[in-house]
């Protein structure tokens, strides 16, 4: 092929990410240094978020491009990478499951609060570093749960989502997710998360060296051949209409995400993952960032309002006792 | 439980979760003594995901002693106490095998989500939770109800707030959900309502622990999706007497 053409033929179909992988591969200068992008690797146990993230982090190191990387696993006995900022040197999970008396679950959680509460000093030394990185990878805990369906789960989100472009890469197991009614079951969650923290959305099918994601894309774009791969897979029928009307959410529920195969272990996929990432970032600013400072607005208007209100009260209980001694007694 | 006590309902709980700790009610069949979670990771150096699937695997092993537990209680109504990953109800047919199970052995199986109220904040939320249910509960294919536990302490305030999430009405959710995500979500939003609207399985009850009554209603809601009572037999007086169900 014509070198030249190969090279433009990516500036022209999407001149974002190309602009934006050039910029990952020569390093920004002084002046133009591109915002800092938070991703949060969320997905099931098992599912792959820590090699997955090695791999990530092993891929910018070779662009120069070194990110900044979080661990929120206080459970993981051994990471792959060096993180940055590590829980498990803020918080010893084990020792928390002793002095409260947890099981492993609670422990996690009980780690993941801790650690909430320090969360203004994180923040403070990631700002420091926004200046000199661009990538900043967060790995969350094994147990999905325990970070989506937690107040300092969500407390973290919101937190990184209001600082800087987030992006929330949910990492799948496409080999265990092959059959129909558990890719359905899966992606349903998967919808559950992106309500819940509502920002950008990049499933990463991961493990694609074992299974390959076709039979995914295939799914989420032909509505019928799901419904048909359900329909062949299930033999209970009472379930069907149900299961029809779940679809129909998927469906929708597709439009609202970009989707990429990877193999954490072969390091496929991983340069589509990131062209994916700065059109995840590109979404964020055309529409999460104006929904969050309108949100963060509501809430200032909201507590404004109270305040006025407060201030009202108090004006009328003076008016009413007119300067005079109230007893309390 | 209490409450079954209450009502002099012969009931057993039965305890899935080997990495639990304590119970207010003893277990009449538990799982830790065939297998913890503590020995499986002790022994075998697995983590507490691992570990918990071990678990489960070495259940479906050893079916017959669950079957052994249970023969005694035919009759009687059980509460199976599971572990909260997600994994063991999307990935891994575990639990689904298990529901099966029981089903073969004459059980009517009735599965009751529960979802903190805590977390339900605005309608996005309560999407959020309808989506997390139903991702769990699609791969049982047994009849289910949704529970929103924790009311007690909902602020009377938001309460009346959440009065829709119990009866919902598609078009206010919908309208409410646009309005919470800043109109991104406009279809996805109607399709979660239709959703909530052509199913009610898909709905959650509300369930304040310290209500009596409230308990009852999720008990009877419970009952129905199993039509429990309806092949009672009459019990030997010198049994406990099982009170019909006439709410």
């Amino acid at each position: 092929m014509d070198a030249s053409i190969a090279a433009e033929k990516p500036a022209a179909e999407k001149p974002p990410a190309a602009k934006a992988k050039a910029e990952a591969e020569n390093p920004p200068t002084q002046t133009q240094r591109p915002e800092p992008v938070n991703l949060i690797m969320i997905g099931m146990a098992g599912s792959g978020k820590t090699t997955l993230m090695q791999r990530m982090n092993a891929y910018l190191h070779e662009r120069n491009d070194a990110p900044y990387v979080v661990n929120l696993d206080p459970a993981v006995a051994k990471l792959p990478f060096q993180a940055n900022i590590d829980i498990r040197d803020t918080v010893d999970y084990k020792q928390v499951m002793s002095e409260y008396s947890l099981g492993p679950n609670g422990g996690i959680l009980t780690s993941l609060n801790l650690f909430a509460t320090k969360l203004d000093q994180v923040m403070e030394i990631v700002e420091k570093r926004a200046q000199s990185k661009r990538y900043f990878l967060y790995d969350t805990p094994g147990q999905i749960e325990i970070f989506t369906w937690s107040a300092s789960g969500t407390i973290i989100t919101n937190t990184l989502a209001a600082s800087h472009p987030t992006v929330v890469v949910y990492v799948v197991d496409t080999p265990r997710s092959a059959s129909p009614a558990t890719f359905m079951s899966n992606m349903m969650y998967a919808c559950s998360i992106l309500y819940k923290t509502q920002l950008p959305f990049l499933v990463a099918f991961n493990k694609t060296d074992v299974v390959d994601d076709a039979f995914a894309r295939e799914w989420m774009a032909d509505f019928e051949a799901f419904q048909r791969a359900l329909a062949a897979e299930e033999d209970e029928t009472f379930m069907n209409s149900l299961m029809h009307s779940m679809c129909l959410v998927l469906d929708e529920f597709y439009t609202h995400l970009r989707a990429v195969g990877v193999s954490a272990m072969t390091g496929q996929g991983i340069p589509d993952l990131f062209a994916k990432i700065d059109d995840a970032v590109a979404e964020y600013h055309a529409e999460f960032r104006p929904a969050l400072e309108r949100q963060a607005q509501q809430k200032r208007d909201a507590e404004r309002a109270q305040k006025a209100d407060q201030l009202r009260r108090l004006m009328k209980d003076l008016s009413t006792t007119d300067g005079k001694e109230v007893d309390l007694g | 439980m209490q409450h079954c006590e209450a009502t002099k309902r012969r009931v057993h709980l039965v305890n899935l979760d080997p990495a639990a700790e304590r119970f207010e009610y003893p277990p009449t069949v538990d799982i830790r003594e065939l297998i913890t979670l503590e020995d499986v990771m002790e022994e075998l150096g697995y983590g507490p995901n691992g570990g918990l699937i071990y678990c489960f695997e070495f259940l479906m092993d050893n079916l017959d002693w669950l079957e052994e537990q249970l023969g005694d209680y035919e009759d009687d109504y059980l509460i199976l106490d599971c572990p909260g990953q997600i994994e063991l109800y999307t990935h891994i047919p575990i639990m689904r095998r298990l529901a099966r199970l029981l089903q073969q052995w004459n059980f009517q199986v009735v599965g009751v989500y529960c979802l903190e109220s805590q977390f339900i904040e605005d309608t996005a939320k309560y999407f959020a939770g309808v989506m997390s249910a139903t991702a769990a509960m699609s791969m049982l294919e047994i009849p289910h109800i949704n529970v929103m536990t924790k009311m007690d302490l909902v602020s009377d305030a938001l309460k009346d707030n959440m009065d829709r999430y119990f009866d919902p009405d598609p078009l206010l959710l919908a309208e409410d959900a646009d309005r919470s995500t800043g109109g991104r979500f406009r279809e996805l939003n109607q399709a979660i309502a239709t959703l909530i609207d052509e199913f009610s399985m898909v709905s959650f009850l509300p369930l304040n622990i310290r209500d009596e009554d409230s308990v009852a209603y999720v008990l009877s809601h419970a009952d129905n999706a199993i039509q429990w009572g309806e092949d009672q037999e009459p019990k030997e007086p010198n049994d406990e007497v099982e009170d019909p169900d006439g709410e």
